[in-house]
């Protein structure tokens, strides 16, 4: 409807305006919540809790920022965090993008149940398989971050394969054609190729995988036995359970914003590809 | 093109394990153990005992899980009316040519993208905040008296909107999206013959969009039933009956919590299939009541 909006049209935007009003004010409430919280991480606990964060008379208290990423250990929480959602991220192209490259390419036994399975996995419960899982690593004593890296490399898999695998299938089967009549095996076809062809769908499907581990709490908390392999999110639920007895509520908000900057700076510069990416297929990310 | 079967069978097995490993044993192993009597998880399975139908009952006949799968019922419904009708009304203002769209759309949904665990201490710690919280300085500023959003009484609810807040901007999209897919000429011939905004939303919008519809029931419900997240930063130390939901209930039990006497994984494993079969069955429903018509457009 671009076409309408080269001249102000006042009678049709007057029509407009409680539609205005409503997306204004949902904005308005969330601007307003990240702002005070903003404020919040750089004012003093007194100044928190006596109501006064947008007054900077006593200056920026920028060590909350330092409080919370040394003494409070947001910054080992952090590490962890980047740790689990990098090497997922690449952890889970390498087993999803061949499954799907095959899947999209050739009709084979199981082929079929492969992908309904895919599908299935997508909507299960995490607790339904949390159980046996929390058994199996007590069994076998895997401990450490390798343990939530290896569940969120599987986690992650039914989704991205079935992302990628879509897009597989909107690729002309002329480039590998020709490759193999260059005599280029196929695997070599796929990995110099058919992989940099889907180069955009892997850059969507990481982008949502990172959010999602970077993001994720469930597993995080049962599977979290001690503060080396603790992910930014179940740290930062201990720092406000412990906030009642340290009371530092400035060092508290930094925390806040530490952990929900990532995302958010990610989203600011690729937020049409991950407004696009989150409906695409139906599938959430 | 050729078949080369190595390259199938070694490309595909990452895959093949991975689901086998991730999901088919361990739902496989979660169903037989809701049969079983298993105290603890690391238990091995030879102390398992049969147990029949006893898990099951068990959980019926708990206060705890009753309470959490009422207000489960309570999310699932009056949450996910509200966030449809927010969320619906939200796409239809973002779709009628307003200016910003975009800036508005992003804006909405940033909540999805930002991790939960700091939204809901946001809202916890910021807007519901008894002392210098945002809701409390509007009604002060109207002349009423601090309330206690986070007490028994309001807890609930307090979350309820949390968690709509943060819910509504992901199904905004795919409304959108399907709103898109509708096209244009309809509108335009429907105000021709003289059909008002309301009317063009009821007879055009709304029928044309159950697909999409089916598609927010089924992720809703998936949402409400897994729900955990948020009970866990409202009542973080001790589970509350308030705010209490059927996988705070499965992890206490599992895992220990306060007030939890004994450890029973088998009734854990209990609340996840039952959960599981609610997810299935409100599928099943949904597809059933807005079966895809056979409206061409």
């Amino acid at each position: 409807m671009g076409k309408y909006h080269d001249r102000i049209n006042w009678k049709k935007e007057l029509r407009l305006l409680p539609g205005y009003i409503i997306v204004c004010a949902w904005v308005a409430l969330t601007a307003a919540i990240l702002f005070w919280i903003v404020c919040a991480s750089l004012s003093s606990t007194k100044e928190i809790l006596t109501g006064r964060v947008m007054d900077f008379s006593n200056g920026l208290k920028w060590d909350n920022y330092v409080t919370a990423w040394n003494t409070q250990n947001v910054s080992l929480y952090f590490f962890n965090s980047l740790v689990y959602a990098i090497v997922s991220c690449v952890g889970v192209l390498l087993i999803s993008a061949p499954g799907a490259y095959v899947l999209s390419r050739w009709k084979f036994v199981g082929g079929k149940a492969i992908r309904i399975g895919l599908v299935i996995a997508m909507s299960v419960p995490t607790i339904m398989i949390i159980m046996p899982l929390y058994s199996l690593a007590v069994q076998w004593g895997i401990k450490g971050r390798v343990l939530l890296v290896v569940l969120y490399i599987m986690l992650r898999v039914p989704y991205t394969t079935v992302y990628l695998l879509d897009f597989f299938s909107s690729l002309s089967r002329s480039y590998e054609e020709a490759a193999y009549i260059d005599g280029c095996s196929h695997s070599r076809t796929f990995w110099q190729i058919m992989l940099p062809l889907v180069q955009p769908a892997i850059i969507t499907v990481t982008i949502f995988n990172f959010m999602s581990v970077w993001n994720e709490f469930f597993m995080a908390l049962i599977f979290t036995t001690s503060d080396s392999m603790t992910p930014v999110g179940v740290g930062l639920l201990q720092i406000v359970n412990a906030m009642k007895y340290s009371g530092q509520y400035g060092a508290m908000f930094a925390a806040v914003i530490i952990v929900f900057l990532p995302t958010f700076l990610l989203y600011l510069f690729l937020s049409e590809k991950i407004i696009v990416g989150a409906t695409s297929g139906g599938v959430k990310g | 093109m050729k078949k080369n079967k190595t390259m199938i069978f070694l490309f595909i097995l990452p895959t093949v394990l991975c689901l086998l490993f991730m999901y088919v044993y361990p739902i496989v192993r979660t169903v037989i153990m809701s049969f079983f009597k298993v105290e603890s998880l690391t238990a091995s399975t030879s102390t398992w005992s049969f147990y029949g139908l006893q898990n099951y009952f068990k959980i019926l006949r708990n206060a705890g899980f009753i309470s959490s799968m009422k207000n489960m019922v309570m999310i699932w419904l009056v949450g996910g009316i509200i966030t449809m009708c927010l969320s619906m009304l939200m796409a239809v203002i973002l779709t009628s040519g307003i200016r910003g769209a975009k800036f508005f759309k992003a804006a909405i949904y940033m909540p999805n993208i930002i991790s939960a665990v700091a939204l809901a201490t946001m809202w916890i710690q910021y807007v519901f905040n008894y002392d210098y919280g945002l809701l409390n300085q509007i009604v002060k500023a109207f002349g009423g008296e601090n309330v206690r959003w986070l007490g028994t009484d309001l807890i609930f609810w307090a979350m309820m909107i949390a968690f709509i807040f943060g819910s509504v901007g992901y199904y905004m999209l795919i409304f959108i999206s399907g709103i898109e897919g509708i096209p244009q000429d309809l509108y335009e011939a429907a105000t021709i013959d003289g059909a008002n905004i309301l009317d063009r939303f009821f007879q055009i919008t709304l029928p044309l969009l159950k697909g999409v519809i089916r598609t927010c029931v089924t992720f809703w419900s998936i949402n409400a039933t897994t729900f955990f997240l948020w009970t866990k930063m409202f009542s973080p130390i001790n589970t509350e009956t308030a705010t209490i939901v059927p996988v705070v209930y499965l992890y206490d039990t599992v895992f220990g919590g306060k007030g939890v006497v004994e450890r029973d994984a088998g009734a854990g494993a209990a609340v996840g299939v039952v959960l599981t079969l609610i997810i299935i069955a409100v599928y099943v429903i949904t597809n059933l009541i807005l079966k895809d018509s056979d409206l061409e457009y």
